[in-house]
């Protein structure tokens, strides 16, 4: 009787069988070429990769770059980063009132113009109007246009408020402000008051609100010497359009 | 990826035991194909250095045998035919070599694999339950039983 084997000696695969598959092979592998082609591809993808990465690293860094800063100052102080994109990327606070605003609204990664309108008729800056409180919107950047366009923005918010004003400031002076530790608004009118009474301080400036610092200014002269002409032009229209000029 | 020559130099090489795998898990030629296609292809694309030549057959039964495996357990796979159809393939086999083939073809799954690595292949039962990743001990108990199984089927035959 045949053994195992011997049974299994005699099963082949047949030519048809193996041409096939050599076939097959053949096509799948667009014959046997893949190899440069997957390292093409593969050159390809991890090219494509890096740009991306760059691209992306780079849209990062450009998103949250700050280009120009919305100081808004009355007795909270608060100071908004908004980048080339228009969009708000921090909030921060200067004083304790500041830090409770910015903890309250909730403006981050919006347009600026929401966020401006967010704070300016959120229940405390309004209340602060109404108790005679002098706001303050100050916008310093390094993109002029950008710091136009937003001023622009910030007088018409400002349009319908009593004792508010939008000026720009240089953009050098928000690094000055900051180190005094102080919103760039705030440090204006730290460095107008400093020109009429050399004794004063960063530290005095931080805990009076803006109408106290307008009240003392105007103690010592009627009339401002500091601000440019965003300012003095818009105060003879503040009457018409409800700002004032009574800092 | 391996060369054209590599791929064709396997495929002379280890087409038969290949064929034979298949003979004892498939029932249609059409899956014999497919399994032809899908362990070469895996072939062509791993990158497994093989130490030797029984090292690269042994990676041939392992792959085929998971292959065979996966395509019965195929949920669309309704291809099936009767024993008697297998053994009117293509190759004529004496009546001796048919009685067989068809007890081996006839024992359940587990033990088709040993049978055929052991008594065709010489494998012994270490090196078995190497290549079918099983205890040493259930490979012996594998043998045992299919060796009694055949042994009713076939009565006493020449094993080696």
């Amino acid at each position: 009787m045949s053994n195992i084997k011997e049974t299994f000696n005699k099963i082949h695969a047949e030519e048809e069988l193996k041409i096939k598959t050599k076939a097959f092979l053949a096509q799948k592998t667009d014959n046997y070429k893949k190899r440069r082609i997957t390292f093409k591809y593969q050159t390809a993808a991890i090219m494509a990769c890096l740009f991306l990465f760059v691209l992306s690293a780079g849209g990062l860094k450009l998103y949250f770059t700050p280009t120009s800063v919305i100081s808004i100052d009355i007795n909270p102080s608060v100071e908004l980063g908004v980048n080339v994109f228009d969009r708000i990327i921090s909030v921060k606070g200067y004083n304790d009132d500041g830090n409770e605003l910015a903890d309250l609204v909730n403006v981050k990664y919006t347009n600026y113009k929401y966020g401006l309108e967010e704070l300016i008729n959120s229940q405390t800056v309004t209340q602060c109007l109404s108790n005679n409180g002098s706001l303050s919107i100050t916008v310093a950047g390094s993109n002029q246009k950008q710091c136009n366009d937003i001023l622009t923005n910030a007088k018409d918010c400002t349009s319908g408020h009593q004792n508010a004003y939008c000026h720009m400031a240089d953009y050098s002076q928000i690094e000055n402000a900051h180190k005094c530790g102080l919103s760039v608004g705030k440090y204006m009118a730290y460095l107008e008051l400093e020109a009429l009474d050399s004794s004063i301080t960063p530290e005095d400036i931080s805990g009076m609100t803006m109408r106290e610092i307008r009240d003392i200014i105007n103690s010592y002269s009627s009339q401002n010497t500091y601000y440019q002409s965003d300012y003095c032009n818009e105060s003879h229209q503040g009457h018409k359009n409800g700002h004032h000029d009574n800092r | 990826m391996r060369s054209e020559q590599e791929v064709n130099a396997a495929i002379e090489r280890y087409s038969d035991t290949i064929k034979r795998l298949c003979m004892i898990h498939l029932k249609n030629y059409t899956d014999t194909e497919d399994i032809f296609q899908t362990v070469f292809l895996k072939y062509v694309l791993s990158s497994v250095c093989f130490e030797n030549e029984e090292h690269e057959k042994a990676w041939f039964i392992r792959v085929t045998i998971n292959a065979c495996r996966d395509l019965i357990k195929s949920f669309f796979r309704s291809r099936t035919v009767s024993i008697d159809e297998i053994l009117n393939l293509p190759y004529k086999l004496p009546p001796d070599n048919r009685e067989i083939l068809e007890a081996i073809l006839s024992l359940p799954s587990k033990y088709k694999d040993v049978v055929y690595l052991h008594y065709y292949e010489g494998y012994t039962a270490v090196e078995i339950g190497k290549i079918l990743r099983k205890n040493v001990n259930t490979v012996y108990t594998l043998l045992t039983r299919s060796r009694q199984m055949l042994k009713e089927k076939l009565g006493d035959i020449d094993y080696e």
